[in-house]
């Protein structure tokens, strides 16, 4: 009988206690919302989901990767809608052994780029945009699209000379974005 | 009987545009591997409030390296109607430039996956600066901080890695004194082409500051019905030329038509209120030759 009061009573103050918190929480939430001001300023990203990869290259063998290839490189422009952007790419002529004693002939031709600003990220789909253009000369019209995403894919060409010696090269793609609009 | 509208939420529009934009944002940067997010894309100064921040993100899931510049760019226009903000490094001669008398802390860092770093700014201008905007373009570079050199499988092998390193360009713009934000049409050419009619408009500052509003054009027929329209983020610092194609669709409009002009600075959500200059409106109409 004790136990049974015991626990009634236990029960009835758990009861009240979660009724007031709910309770309190309610009126905080209540007060939220009557006062809340809410800034989300527009936010510009510039990133590079996959890096254009010529994997492993053998001397004398000049190896290409279109940008419609799985292998192709990809800058993910996101931003405000129908925002027009300028885009300069900075493409290396050639990559270089870390200490750099050694170079390996790097190109990009004047149809190695395509930008798309339908949201599609796969190179092999191509949405809509400007198929096959210049990566030196992105075109001035190009937009974030109206989904908030514009994809730029970037093909090219690495060419090892007959006597490359053996070794890992690296080089750097630079891709600046500015609004044009503000 | 007027219907009140007990939701203030219901009608802000911008509020959500940009509130979508930021869930499309960060959804879209799951599988990211290199580069930050920038807030905001315009930096406002002034001999009033000298000091001001930016937010930069990581969202990716790797260590970014992070370095801050100034440079120099306004958004400029060819014969065409093409816009480009070509950006110059070395001292600018435009008298309204910014550059060389701001500071940024810090400007190299390290930014950890899913972390933010406040960037802040301090601007020095000369003492006696005349009223007027000034402006310079805050460069952000991004590149994944410890990249992993490829390995070759055997001795012989020759593997490869291009880095890939994302520059965002974000306006800063001082302002000293009171400013008038204020535009005029110099020009205005509407060419019919078999699918489109091609708009090109000059458009020139006259004010004190920089202009930033939208740019609306409306083809319409001899009976105002309207055939196409397009909308456009302008901004102003000199002289500019746009170019607007609007698509004639469908054969069943009276000719001649005419094109239909407004330029405003309302409807930009992507710049706060109180950072706007309000500045005039221009609506023109172009009879189609």
């Amino acid at each position: 009988m004790f136990y049974n009061s015991r626990t009634k009573t236990l029960s009835l103050v758990t009861i009240l206690v979660i009724l007031l918190v709910s309770y309190s929480a309610v009126m905080a939430q209540d007060v939220a919302n009557g006062s809340a001001t809410a800034t989300v300023q527009a936010a510009l990203v510039v990133t590079a989901p996959s890096a254009l990869a010529f994997g492993t290259v053998y001397q004398g063998v000049p190896t290409s990767i279109a940008n419609n290839l799985a292998a192709a490189g990809r800058f993910l422009i996101t931003g405000q809608g129908i925002s027009g952007v300028s885009c300069y790419m900075q493409l290396p002529d050639y990559l270089s052994t870390s200490t750099g004693d050694d170079r390996m002939v790097v190109s990009f031709s004047s149809t190695d780029a395509s930008v798309d600003s339908t949201g599609n990220v796969d190179p092999t789909s191509f949405g809509t945009g400007w198929q096959n253009t210049d990566p030196h000369n992105i075109p001035a019209a190009t937009a974030v699209g109206g989904g908030g995403t514009t994809n730029i894919f970037l093909g090219g060409g690495v060419i090892p000379s007959v006597d490359q010696a053996a070794g890992a090269y690296t080089a750097d793609i630079i891709l600046t974005v500015a609004y044009n609009g503000t | 009987m007027k219907k009140i509208d007990h939701n203030p939420c219901r009608h802000n529009w911008p509020f959500k545009g940009i509130l979508l934009s930021a869930l499309i944002v960060i959804f879209s940067l799951s599988d990211v591997m290199a580069g930050v997010l920038v807030s905001p894309t315009v930096i406002f100064l002034s001999n009033r409030s000298r000091t001001g921040r930016m937010t930069v993100q990581n969202p990716t899931d790797t260590k970014q390296e992070v370095t801050v510049r100034f440079s120099f760019g306004l958004p400029e226009s060819d014969s065409l109607g093409n816009i480009r903000v070509n950006l110059n490094d070395s001292i600018s001669t435009d008298p309204n430039s910014a550059l060389g008398w701001l500071k940024a802390f810090p400007r190299k860092m390290n930014v950890e996956p899913n972390a933010t770093q406040i960037i802040r700014f301090v601007a020095s201008p000369p003492k006696e600066i005349p009223d007027g905007e000034y402006w310079a373009r805050v460069i952000v570079r991004a590149r994944a901080a410890e990249t992993e050199i490829p390995s070759a499988t055997d001795e012989n092998a020759i593997t490869t890695r291009l880095n890939m390193v994302m520059q965002t360009a974000i306006m800063l713009k001082f302002r000293q004194g009171e400013l008038v934000s204020q535009i005029e049409v110099t020009d205005l050419q509407a060419t019919p082409t078999p699918e489109n009619v091609e708009v090109m408009v000059d458009i020139s500052s006259k004010g004190t500051a920089s202009y930033i509003g939208m740019l609306h054009c409306r083809l319409l027929d001899a009976n105002n019905n309207e055939i196409s329209k397009t909308a456009t983020q302008l901004a102003v610092y000199h002289d500019i030329r746009r170019r607007l194609n609007l698509p004639l669709k469908g054969n069943d409009f009276k000719k001649p038509f005419q094109i239909e002009l407004y330029i405003t600075n309302k409807g930009r959500n992507d710049i706060a209120a109180e950072d706007m200059i309000s500045g005039n409106e221009v609506t023109l109409t172009q009879t189609v030759d």
